[in-house]
């Protein structure tokens, strides 16, 4: 209980900070809303008129204590572009974003843990350095790159999904999934590789260890060695980097969705910082934080699932 | 078996061993040789002691002769079946993420003979045999002391009924006072259980303490052997003379 509120009360501090950062970005950073919606023709009366509608001619600590409150009721404010609520913008957005991330993330669980078991099976086979290199290439190519081979191979030539035409999910589910898909192998790729790397030097390390000889002499095999008493203790390593994945696959995303054209959250937050409008990055960012916070929380808890050893550390469940 | 080796559960014969070293891509590695033409027998309910110092070899013929490594040279032959091994490492030999239930249950789910009833039965009695209270079966090895670990490790390699233990300073590792209550451990199990030991040590006191012959090992060879009584009192190399002195 104890270990709950104190994630709760640091994730409640997380996004207090990164959303006073981001405001404080605006305040220094230049460019002006205003200026942005107006157009360069508006008159000085015209521009003091928006800024005072929009409460931008207060001072910068009433406005952030202002949007805190606001943000605290439910109220993420309304775009200065759009005109329309930050929350009504972003929802469907959002639910884009977050499915792609999912889908990454379940493609590099799925694919990198059993590589990776596999890949210490061929430590020091003769196709090893082989593998190395095509594991380093793995991780060297950048997503945006994977994006434009991928849609243009699946999307111009084959014609399975068409680049830059996301249907949306209540038109076409199937056709979405496939799109977010090809978008989510170009993010998992360089995840893949760098997962199954970790796992193989976590288990090489692993397999030296002296309860693994004992194990090997007490009747087990190498294969029931590695499934029975290896994979458990090397998971926790793998389980807090993927634990940082799922954090970072939301910031990655957003390279890709603008490839592949996909209208999720990130594509909108690079549009919305060009426009200045403050609300809508605002909402945006503190969400990313949220999200960063949350799968550290989860990683942490299947963590203390795994290994009993880190529940000692004095805290109760 | 034959007739004349019934009274033997391990005859080394003239078996050496090493390692491979280095090499690139699994090319060049170097074979380097670390035990030379050892030769020696165990006789049923006898401890046998082998005394060395450090790096002499010692771990590595006891990993030759339970298969954990291959002979280069030479045949080992058990009169017994499943040898087992006791490790010095106590702490580390334990797969942390485990109870203690757990690693010496293990053996027996391997073997699979068993139904979970029995195994039950048979970890209870092993684990109580070895001297563990009831209320750190179900400790973690972080949860135990270094004592209470190395009963672990002896209950897990005792509870298949194994005839012969290799036990590679399974005490020099322990506080004086907890290496007495082990060793009267072991001397009690191999009465009881009609054990034979293999019994590794650096430690020339213990060997004293627990065994009934000794083999005195050097840079891989072994240079003397005989009683215990023997060895201790007349010994014949000018190492093993230097070896007791250093143990006074």
């Amino acid at each position: 209980m104890k270990y709950i509120f104190k994630r709760i009360g640091l994730l409640l501090i997380t996004m207090i900070l990164v959303s006073f950062l981001t405001f404080l970005a605006f305040e220094i950073v230049s460019g002006d809303p205003v200026r942005n919606m107006l157009g360069t023709d508006a008159s000085p009366a015209q521009i003091e008129a928006l800024r005072q509608e929009l409460g931008l001619d207060k001072p910068f600590l009433s406005r952030y204590v202002s949007w805190l409150l606001g943000f605290f009721s439910g109220d993420l404010g309304r775009s200065f572009s759009y005109k329309q609520p930050v929350w009504e913008l972003i929802s469907s957005k959002l639910v884009i974003t977050l499915a792609l991330s999912l889908i990454s993330f379940a493609l590099i669980i799925l694919v990198s843990i059993p590589l990776g078991v596999f890949s210490y099976q061929w430590v020091g086979g003769p196709l090893d350095g082989v593998r190395t290199a095509f594991n380093q290439l793995c991780m060297a190519v950048p997503p945006f790159f994977t994006g434009i081979l991928l849609s243009w191979t699946f999307g111009v030539i084959l014609k399975v999904f068409t680049p830059g035409d996301f249907p949306g999910f209540a038109k076409d589910p199937g056709g979405s999934f496939v799109h977010l898909f090809f978008a989510a192998i170009c993010l998992s790729i360089p995840r893949i590789a760098m997962t199954v790397r970790m796992m193989r030097s976590t288990i090489v390390d692993e397999m030296n260890k002296a309860y693994v000889r004992t194990a090997i002499s007490r009747g087990n095999n190498r294969w029931s060695v590695l499934t029975r008493h290896v994979l458990k203790n090397s998971l926790v390593l793998v389980v807090t980097f993927l634990g940082q994945t799922l954090a970072e696959l939301v910031a990655a995303s957003i390279v890709v969705e603008q490839v592949l054209g996909i209208p999720g959250l990130g594509r909108f937050l690079v549009a919305s910082i060009s426009h200045r409008d403050y609300p809508v990055v605002q909402a945006i960012v503190v969400i990313l934080a949220f999200w960063v916070v949350l799968a550290g929380t989860i990683s942490d808890i299947v963590n203390r699932r795994i290994d009993p050893r880190l529940r000692l550390g004095g805290e109760d469940e | 078996m034959t007739e004349e080796n019934n009274n033997l559960v391990l005859e080394v014969k003239h078996v050496s061993a090493g390692y491979k070293r280095g090499g690139f891509f699994g090319y060049g590695q170097k074979y380097k040789e670390v035990i030379h033409d050892v030769d020696f027998v165990v006789h049923y309910g006898e401890i046998l002691g082998l005394v060395g110092e450090s790096g002499t070899g010692k771990s590595t013929l006891a990993k030759t002769i339970l298969g954990l490594m291959e002979p280069t040279k030479g045949e080992i032959v058990h009169y017994t079946k499943r040898p087992q091994m006791i490790f010095q490492d106590f702490h580390s030999s334990l797969n942390p993420a485990y109870s203690a239930w757990w690693s010496v249950e293990e053996p027996l789910r391997i073997f699979g003979k068993y139904d979970a009833e029995e195994r039950e039965r048979r970890v209870r009695e092993m684990l109580t045999r070895v001297g563990l209270q009831e209320e750190f079966f179900a400790s973690k090895p972080d949860e135990l002391s270094g004592g209470q670990k190395q009963r672990v490790n002896i209950a897990a390699a005792l509870i298949r009924r194994p005839r012969f233990i290799i036990a590679d300073e399974p005490v020099s590792a322990l506080d004086v006072t907890i290496q007495a209550q082990i060793l009267k451990l072991l001397k009690q199990l191999r009465n009881e259980l009609d054990l034979s030991y293999l019994f590794i040590s650096h430690d020339l006191n213990v060997v004293y303490q627990l065994c009934d012959r000794v083999l005195v090992m050097k840079d891989g060879r072994i240079v003397e052997q005989g009683t215990v009584e023997e060895v201790y009192n007349n010994p014949k190399e000018e190492y093993t003379r230097n070896l007791l002195e250093a143990s006074k």
